[in-house]
């Protein structure tokens, strides 16, 4: 088990905004896909769950900075295959 | 050349690691700044793959912002040494050379003066990012040589105030009064002034920031590799923490990076008229070619 952030992404389309892709400090984690999503006009963030390493600071940029609240962190469990 | 040597013929590509095949389809190469930069960073696949750099590293992020703002990624060889940074910069797309520690910049000199030997009808670009310790302290003479010699590359140096990659022991550029492993009662004497020493060694183009805007901090990066394709020596000193050793916690990182840019890491740019020059002409050729 460990924490990643994970992105609402029907509250994140609604904003045109990819402030948290600009400021993770992890290379190819906090992605930006810009097709349209759940009906708004805009694309939304994405998380790819195995590189995230749960620093928290998209968190900081979309709840502190921006009020937002789009992303948290939330505790995974690897898939045991 | 061209960039074909680097792209697999389709059927082969389910044989080849998954990282190089999305590198291949989605990376910067060959592609316009304006598609690939900093801005569009998270629609793209960067250049600096998984690393084992901390969580909530600000050193990692500058890193990431440095190897986006490439102008030329596929002609660029950068040149690391012992320290944390050279955890990701060796994970990168990029050439990378690893000197022995502190000669990042003698390293640098040669190479440089080999490419353009090599090279003479290609712009190749060489930049070294190394630590506080590898270039004010340990590497300092070949650092300062290096500018004195008047060589054509860029010089990063990723300053996190302290010796971080070894437990935590007090840097030159530690602050006054730090107490760090080996100045339990408080470093004795202030920071190096590296920026003052980098203008005086001859660097045409020297930056000190703290990096919380990414396209200043992008913009930095870019002048500091077209001022050393033509002028001569360039720095920047970028102010990148140590969350570890200085007990910051991994959400606040960010915030931490803004308030010492309101102090000690308030944004400094110098240049020599001739960069100057230089930067109006390709900045205004540039906004050309947009509209």
């Amino acid at each position: 088990m460990y924490y990643v952030a994970k992105v609402n992404s029907e509250m994140c389309s609604t904003y045109k905004c990819n402030m948290c892709t600009l400021y993770c400090p992890e290379a190819n984690t906090l992605m930006y896909d810009k097709e349209p999503k759940h009906g708004n006009e805009n694309g939304t963030s994405w998380v790819d769950e195995d590189r995230c390493k749960g620093c928290a600071i998209c968190v900081y940029v979309c709840s502190d900075l921006l009020n937002r609240d789009c992303i948290e962190m939330a505790m995974v469990t690897p898939d045991e295959e | 050349m061209s960039l074909k040597y680097m792209t697999p013929a389709s059927k082969f590509k389910r044989y080849l690691p998954k990282d190089y095949v999305e590198l291949v389809d989605y990376g910067p190469f060959g592609k316009d700044y304006s598609e690939v930069g900093v801005k569009n960073m998270g629609t793209f696949k960067e250049l600096v793959e998984e690393h084992p750099m901390c969580s909530g590293c600000w050193m990692a992020y500058y890193i990431k912002i440095i190897f986006a703002s490439l102008p030329n990624p596929e002609d660029t060889v950068t040149i690391g040494t012992a320290g944390c940074g050279r955890l990701a910069i060796s994970q990168a797309a990029v050439p990378f050379i690893y000197g022995n520690y502190g000669d990042q910049n003698a390293i640098a000199s040669g190479l440089t003066r080999a490419f353009r030997q090599r090279f003479p009808d290609r712009q190749k670009d060489v930049i070294t990012i190394a630590g506080d310790g590898g270039m004010m302290d340990i590497g300092f003479s070949m650092t300062m040589h290096a500018w004195f010699r008047r060589e054509k590359f860029t010089t990063i140096m990723l300053d996190n105030e302290v010796y971080g990659n070894t437990g935590g022991q007090e840097s030159g550029m530690s602050v006054e009064g730090a107490v760090l492993k080996m100045s339990p009662k408080g470093k004795n004497f202030g920071k190096m002034p590296a920026t003052q020493l980098a203008i005086t060694a001859g660097c045409v183009y020297v930056v000190k920031m703290s990096p919380t805007n990414i396209n200043k901090a992008s913009k930095a990066i870019r002048r500091a590799i077209f001022a050393a394709r033509k002028l001569g020596p360039t720095f920047i000193h970028a102010y990148t923490s140590c969350n570890i050793e200085y007990s910051i916690p991994t959400p606040d990182v960010f915030r931490d990076a803004k308030e010492k840019e309101k102090g000690r890491f308030a944004f400094e740019e110098y240049m020599t008229p001739e960069a100057k020059e230089l930067f109006a002409t390709i900045e205004s050729k540039k906004k050309r070619e947009v509209s």
